[in-house]
């Protein structure tokens, strides 16, 4: 191996560890005891922080409406976003430009900014403390993305696909759930996993829309912070919301890094 | 080629339904409350602009600017250069060693991000592997009470969630350029710096301008993992302009809240709007309808 192999390799190294080591202690101290309780004394090894997770019902739950929610979100953004990522790849219009900055703006708008209004507007139309409010809030910075990244996939399929369909006398909707929505569906599954990270990770709207229930996972974590704090359940919990997601990046692993190109 | 149809705006009627519901109505509400006293939702007057008065001559803004502006210029200096360098070099090892350790870059990005913070206060607690790590080398962090300490572990924790997804995006950038391109390089014998500057930095742009952009805004409005870390202290060393609003809020002062909120709207606004400008005149090709 030559001089520049051993460096690249010790390099890789050293970022792998710098990655994994917080994640490598989580996942220690998840099987570790640190707090005394139900006669399991401190440092014994074992599954109880998980059986812990299955025996509070506030922590199965949170999982319950995690998934619910961020399920719920994939389907708005993909059902909304499909006709007019349709609309952006094969039309020009008046002001097609100025919508697609505008997404862009308000996908780069801070959570906290709206945060305010968002509850009085949700806790009027009864959407707190449900899954389906957080799934619409999370469509601000989701719903661009789904779009944007639709859009490319759509763009990359020549016109002369849609003119056959429709020559062959199938309608509108027809043309999409037959034609295109098959066309596209590594497309598809590249928004959904992007809508589905992004809503999963995300804490400051799904703090604010859940006062009393429907807490999700990333909330129920943080009531586990007490004066004191039982890190190797936090830790169980914290590795329970990582899998989800490791799950995905493992099975997008050589599509994450394509067609996500930004138009504005 | 786009056929011109004003008619297609129909079918951006359900995306747009949904942004003007949980984006454009929320902020014109925070705009209306931005020009009113507000002590209860019934009891609200006009104050004008008394609120954006009070903000931008209150030297306490200016500084959470400051800092907001430092630490973004901070992260994007450590995290733009080294997720490139990490991309080059991952293009040296051969698919599946690349493929692996994009794989585990991307971890931290799934990761929910009140929890990021949390794994890393583990880490370097005492009894934690980090912390052992330290006292066996003598060293202290005192994350609690030295600025120095609180800004290195946000910087630590800040790249530590977000170097993958520059890495992921530059490394794509990366294998989308043709080998024809090295070849004739290679021709011209040219310099290892001359072909980042003129093959691989022109070709990764189209995917960076994006990390770039996303990473700017994200780390100018740092929240979660700060307030995690230190709830904005010691003495306000590390309170950023998201931290001030979200103080705001805690004490229902809606008024001046909203009044924050629009200014901070309006600086996000004002960077979106330079790196679309800035864009548009690095590459002309954008601006042309297709």
């Amino acid at each position: 191996m030559t001089r520049y192999g051993l460096l690249r390799l010790f390099a890789c190294f050293v970022l792998g560890g710098f990655v994994l080591l917080p994640l490598g202690q989580a996942i220690v101290l998840s099987f570790t005891a640190t707090l005394e309780a139900d006669g399991v004394p401190i440092g014994t090894i074992g599954f109880h922080n998980y059986l812990n997770i299955l025996h509070r019902p506030e922590l199965r739950e949170s999982i319950g409406n995690s998934v619910t929610y961020v399920l719920l979100n994939v389907a708005f953004c993909l059902i909304a976003g499909l006709p007019a990522a349709y609309g952006l790849a094969r039309y020009s219009f008046i002001g097609d430009r100025q919508f697609l900055l505008f997404l862009l703006a308000f996908r780069v708008t801070p959570p906290v900014v709206l945060s305010l209004p968002i509850f009085i507007l949700f806790a009027r139309a009864g959407l707190v403390n449900s899954p389906v409010g957080i799934a619409l809030v999370h469509c601000v910075f989701n719903l661009p993305i789904a779009i944007w990244i639709l859009e490319s996939f759509i763009a990359a399929i020549p016109r002369s696909f849609d003119e056959m369909a429709f020559l062959d006398g199938h309608s509108r909707t027809g043309f999409f759930v037959r034609f295109l929505i098959p066309a596209i569906a590594p497309g598809i599954a590249v928004a959904a996993f992007f809508c589905f990270i992004f809503s999963w990770v995300e804490v400051v709207f799904a703090r604010i829309l859940t006062v009393t229930s429907g807490k999700p996972i990333t909330q129920a974590i943080t009531a586990l912070f007490t004066f004191r704090t039982d890190w190797g359940l936090v830790m169980a919990m914290t590795v329970f919301s990582v899998i989800p997601g490791v799950f995905m990046i493992f099975l997008a692993r050589h599509q994450i890094a394509r067609g996500f190109v930004i138009r504005t | 080629m786009k056929v011109h149809n004003n008619g297609a705006w129909a079918l951006m009627v359900p995306a747009a339904l949904v942004m003007t519901f949980v984006a454009v109505l929320p902020l014109l509400a925070v705009l209306n409350y931005s020009f009113h006293d507000i002590f209860s939702l019934d009891k609200v007057f006009w104050v004008g602009t008394d609120w954006y008065d009070m903000i931008v001559t209150t030297p306490r803004f200016w500084a959470s600017l400051g800092r907001s502006a430092l630490f973004s210029t901070l992260a994007l200096g450590i995290q733009l250069p080294l997720g490139i360098a990490i991309a080059l070099m991952l293009r040296k090892i051969g698919p599946r060693g690349a493929v692996f350790m994009l794989m585990c870059l991307a971890i931290p990005l799934v990761v929910p991000s009140n929890m990021i913070a949390g794994l890393w206060l583990a880490l370097i607690r005492a009894e934690g592997l980090g912390g052992q790590v330290l006292s066996a080398l003598h060293l202290t962090l005192d994350y609690k009470f030295n600025p120095l300490h609180t800004w290195a572990l946000i910087l630590v924790v800040d790249t530590w969630h977000w170097l993958g997804l520059v890495v992921v995006l530059a490394y794509a950038g990366l294998s989308s350029i043709q080998p024809a391109y090295y070849q004739a390089a290679a021709v011209d014998s040219a310099s290892r710096w001359a072909v980042f500057r003129w093959i691989e930095l022109p070709q990764i742009s189209g995917a960076l301008w994006i990390v770039l952009l996303l990473r700017l805004v994200d780390s100018f409005m740092i929240y979660t993992e700060v307030m995690t870390i230190n709830a904005g202290g010691p003495n306000d060393a590390t309170t950023f302009l998201s931290l001030e609003l979200g103080e705001e809020i805690k004490a229902y002062s809606y008024g001046t809240a909203a009044a924050q909120a629009m200014v901070d709207f309006v600086f996000v606004l004002t960077l979106v709007w330079i790196f679309v400008k800035l864009r548009q005149t690095a590459d002309p090709e954008m601006v042309k309808p297709q």
